[in-house]
This record gives C-alpha cells, structure tokens and sequence, in this order.
C-alpha cells in the first residue's frame, strides 16, 4: 500500500511542478553524489596507505635472515616467534590465486597495485568535482527561479500576424538578401518586451504592426539596393537605411538607374488579400521587380544565342498562340519589341496601347510572377514559385522554362503541336494545357511538319523530333510563343477549328 | 466494481513488485561478475609478469595447490571468457525484464487511474 500512496504523492507532486521542489531535488541528487565520491575516496585513499606500508615492511625483510617477532596466536594472546625466509613471499594475484615470489619481486607486484589505485583515486577525484560543480549550478538555478532578481524574459510569439504579413508582402525570391533590418527590429522588440515585465498584448501587437510595416519597408528598400548594386553596377545608392516608406522615393531611386527599372507601382497588382497596403505592395512590386528585371535583363542581354520568351496566360481565355485570335499575339508582338530594343527602359511598355488590361502586360519578370496566380475562390492568390509542378495544375499561367536552350528546342518542337491544342482549348475555357497535350499528342506529326522551318528562332532540330516523348507541360507556353512569332504569317487558319473542336470534345469527355 | 479494482489494482502490485526483486538480482550478479572481471584482468596481468621460476598456488579450500604457470595462465584466461559470457548474458536478461517491468508499471499506473477515479483518491487510507 505504501508504494500506491508513494504513487499518489508522485502524482501529487507531478501535478503540483512546482520548479522549487524539483530544483531542491536535483541539488540532493546531486549531494549524494558527491557523498558517494568523497566516501569512495576514503577508501582508496585507505588502500593506498596500506600498500605504502607494505612497500616498506617488503623492502626491510630481506635485510636479516629472520626477525623475532610477536605472532599472533588467536585473537587474543601473542607468541614470541621467528620471521625465517624473509625473501619468499607468497603474494596473492587475486581470485584465489598465489605466487610465490621473492622480496623484489612482491615489491614489483605492489607496485603495480599502488598505480591501479592511484588511477581510481584520481576518477573518483574528478566525478566528486564535476558534482560539485552541478551542486553549484542548481544552487544558482534556484536563486534564479525565487529570488526574482533575475526575470524570466518570456516572449509571445504571435506568429499569426508577423507570419501572414510577411508572407503576404514578401515572396522570398531572394531568401537570403533579408537585411539584417530584421534581427535589429526583432531585438527591439525582444528588449522592449523584456524591460516592460507586463507585456501587454494590445502594446504588443501595436508595437508589431508598426515594427512590420517598417520592417517591410525597409527590407524591401534594401533590396532593391541590393540588386541594383549587385547586378546594375551603376547605382551607387547606399541609402539601405531609409526607414521613411514611401513609393515616390522608391521610385526616385528607381529613376536614378541607368538601366531600365522596374515598373511604378501600380501596374504590379501583387494579389496581396488582408492586410496588404497599397503602400505595402507597390513598395513590394518594386522588391520583386527588382528580381525579375535581372532575370529578364539578363536574358535580354544573352539574346544573341537563345531567346527566351515568356508568355503566360494570365487567364483561361487569353493564353496562347492562337495566331489570329488573340491577346497572344500581341503579347508576342511586345515581347519581340523588348528584345530588340533591349535597352528599352520598361516603362515605355506602359505604351504599347494593348486591349488587356495591365495582367497581361509582361513587361518585366515581375510579371510573370504576377500572372502565376492561382485563382481560389475567385481571388488570385500569388505563388511563391513558378517552377514547381503544381504551377501546371491550378494555375493560370504555365511554367517558362528557365532550363537549357537545349530542353528547350526540344520541348518547342513538341509543344508546338501541342499549343495549337492548348490555344483554343484556352480559347473557350480553362487554360489546362496538361491535359490536352495527351491527346494532342497524337496529332503531333501532322502539324509537325506544317511548322517546320518556320519558327523565328533557331531551330536545330525541325523534323528530328516527332518522337519525342510528351514534353512536360512546363514548356508548352514558351513553344507556343515562339510557334507564334513563327507562325504570324504562316499560321493556317485550318488549325484552329481542328483544335477547337477536338478540344472541346476533350473537354466534353471530362 | 471499486473493489475488484483494488484487487486487480493489488494483483499488479505484486507482480510488478516480484519483476523489481528479479531486476535488482540480476542487476547485483552482473556487478559481480564485473568485480570477478576486472580482478582475472589483474590476474592475468600479474602471471604474464611473473617468471616460470617462481611456483604458483591455487587456493582450493583450505589448501594452496601448487600450479604450473603456464595452466595458471589458462585457467584465468578461461575463467576470463566465462565470466564475460555471463556478463552478456544477464545483460539480455536483465534489458528483457526492465522491458516487462515497465509494461508492469503501465498497467499499474493505468489501473490506478481508474480506481482513483472510481474511488476518488481512498487508496491512500493506508
């Protein structure tokens, strides 16, 4: 019974945690240790005396033939006697084993004993002083934790607010270009928090709000000055520490670039839902222009070799190729203005006078990103990355390829049958390349021939790849454009009706 | 239903109580064995320094028998294995029953439970 009601008072005691009792617990742990040691030192100490003594008495024995000596004779009485072969020793080895050895020999023998001992005293030194040690801390721990002096420094985490705000606001296309503006203001609040010993909730929250907000601001800023000093080379703006939030500035410092910037703000429509500002998010169109303009720089630059379009469908009807049909082709058409006036400053692109409203203009990476959207519930909801394969699945927008030149030819000749497919299935309703291209498949060699040779670009393999393996829906949006600037002239205008009525009878079949 | 409780509650009690005392036995052979282990170990040591000149004794009850020192050598290389192979084997014994014995306490644990909750607290009468 006892051990039920020991049980119960162990529940009772788990129940109560109370810190001090476990502490005061820990400390007697510890202290039995130590006592443990310290008697364990005792003996050996004790050990190593005795041997001490017999070292002596074995290194006198040898000096006489034989000593008169007081032999014990029972437990009480002695007897004069005689200590004869002085040399001979029988030493015992241990677990009831003996040896009979000479004087000197003993003395080795014991010698060898006196060092085991010696070894052990020493361990038992060293635990017995670590545990001292720990007895020390848990002293310490228990001052901590009942005299106050010290104060537990206890941050909430609200991770709701900072978590969707940032999200939000700040795709983290460059996850390690965060300024270190972050750790300062976090510390900031940290300390504050700490100092004030009732962290209000409401102080909190109000304190995070603001700290975010600048924070994004300045993050942002930093960014962009980042890229530019990064890539641009000719913007010496060091002015990181900005910490006023305004878009005009940005878009001063923007004008101050040399190369062609970023958009102003409002084209980039970042589909921030909640909290976004539209302070918040033309300041992070910029962060993110920044980003895709390198990209798309970059590509411009390296135009000589591949050339990269980028053409999404931003929406199920807009899409693709569709020669004469769309929004596609104006797309293209822009796109082919860019790349030859590559220097063009993107700003101008506002002028291109298209039809689309501002989604379809792709003027710059930021774009793309901006056209990556999926629609839930009928609002667009950003995605962090276009590369991944869900992009094909709920998006609006299929992935470019950002893959060698070499994929790329391939996945061109391919797709281009397939985009014809896609286009008026894009036309009518959803843009789900994906799930065309399959049936679109079969009717590759047919129109593989009617375009060959007729792309823009360079073409390595026109008729050499009908066997091609079904290219991964990533692709087709990039082979449908350059099927598109290839076949402005030369679309036949037998295709679409074809494709119109095969894809919706796909469709239909879903 | 409170009482059949205590009793299981009790039967447990035993059991788990029995699994200790086997736990804490073999726990104090295998230190022992320990003890025999590193003593050969000072043994062996000792006959490797030691000579052929010198004869060496074994106690067999109340008389040393004297031994060839090379036989020594083997018997406490022998007795050497032995004692590890013990060793290992009331180790498995040992992990074995410290596996049963925490079932044990599960149960008993689980059990008191409900009969704390049946009861509210009585077991303490004692």
């Amino acid at each position: 019974m006892h051990t039920t009601r020991g049980t119960t008072m162990a529940d009772k005691s788990k129940r109560n945690i109370d810190p001090q009792v476990r502490v005061d617990r820990l400390r007697k742990e510890h202290e039995q240790v130590v006592k443990g040691c310290d008697e364990q030192i005792l003996h050996w100490k004790k050990v190593s005396g005795d041997y001490e003594a017999l070292d002596d008495r074995l290194r006198t024995l040898p000096d006489h033939l034989s000593f008169d000596v007081m032999v014990p004779f029972g437990p009480l009485a002695f007897m004069p006697g005689k200590l004869v072969h002085t040399n001979e020793v029988t030493v015992l080895l241990g677990d009831n084993w003996f040896a009979k050895c000479s004087a000197k020999q003993a003395q080795k023998i014991v010698d060898h004993r006196v060092k085991y001992v010696k070894g052990e005293l020493d361990d038992l030194l060293k635990t017995r002083k670590n545990f001292e040690a720990r007895v020390g801390f848990t002293e310490d721990l228990e001052e901590l934790s009942n005299k106050g002096s010290y104060v537990d420094i206890r941050e909430e985490v609200r991770s709701k607010e900072t978590v969707v705000t940032k999200g939000k606001q700040r795709v983290a296309h460059k996850p390690n270009s965060k300024p270190k503006l972050d750790t300062v203001l976090d510390l900031e609040e940290v300390e504050e928090e700490g100092k004030g010993v009732e962290a209000d909730e409401e102080y909190c929250k109000i304190l995070s709000e603001k700290e975010l907000w600048a924070k994004l601001d300045q993050l942002e800023k930093l960014e962009e000055l980042q890229d530019e000093e990064d890539r641009l080379s000719d913007t010496g703006d060091t002015n990181g520490d900005d910490t006023t939030s305004s878009s005009s500035s940005e878009e001063e410092k923007e004008a101050d670039c040399s190369q062609p910037e970023k958009e102003p703000g409002p084209k980039t429509s970042w589909a921030t839902s909640g909290p976004a500002n539209g302070q918040l998010v033309s300041q992070a169109a910029p962060g993110g222009d920044a980003t895709k303009d390198e990209d798309e720089q970059e590509e411009e630059e390296e135009d000589c070799l591949p050339t990269i379009y980028f053409s999404h469908t931003v929406e199920p009807k807009k899409v693709r190729i569709c020669t004469g049909k769309n929004t596609t082709l104006k797309f293209s058409e822009r796109k082919e203005h860019s790349l030859t006036h590559s220097k063009r400053k993107k700003k101008n692109n506002g002028t291109n006078g298209h039809s689309h409203h501002e989604l379809h203009k792709i003027t710059s990476p930021v774009d793309i990103y901006r056209l990556f959207v999926d629609v839930k519930n009928g609002e667009p909801v950003p995605r962090k990355s276009i590369l991944k394969s869900r992009s094909r699945e709920s998006s609006v927008c299929s992935d470019t390829s950002e893959s060698s030149a070499a994929d790329f030819d391939e996945r061109r000749l391919v797709c281009r049958s397939v985009s014809h497919d896609d286009a008026p299935h894009s036309d009518t309703s959803d843009g789900h390349t994906e799930d065309d291209s399959p049936t679109a498949l079969p009717r590759t060699p047919s129109r593989f021939e009617a375009f060959s040779g007729t792309v823009v670009e360079k073409d390595p393999m026109p008729t050499a790849v009908p066997h091609l393996t079904i290219a991964p829906p990533a692709l087709p949006t990039i082979l449908e454009r350059k099927q598109e600037e290839g076949t402005t002239d030369a679309a036949p205008p037998v295709e679409p009706p074809k494709r119109v009525s095969k894809f919706k009878a796909g469709r239909q079949n879903r | 239903m409170a009482e059949a409780l205590q009793k299981k509650l009790q039967s447990e009690l035993e059991k788990y109580k029995q699994m200790q005392k086997d736990v804490s036995k073999s726990m104090s052979v295998r230190q022992k064995l320990e003890a025999q282990l590193t003593e050969n170990n000072i043994v062996k040591e000792e006959l490797d320094l030691m000579e052929s000149s010198n004869t060496v004794y074994k106690l067999i009850g109340p008389v040393l028998v004297k031994q060839d020192l090379e036989e020594a050598k083997a018997t406490v290389a022998k007795r050497l294995e032995y004692i590890n192979g013990e060793i290992q084997r009331y180790e498995a014994l040992l992990k074995e029953m410290e596996k049963k014995s925490e079932q044990h306490r599960e149960v008993l644990s689980s059990l008191q439970q409900e009969y704390q909750k049946a009861t509210g607290r009585a077991v303490a009468k004692v």
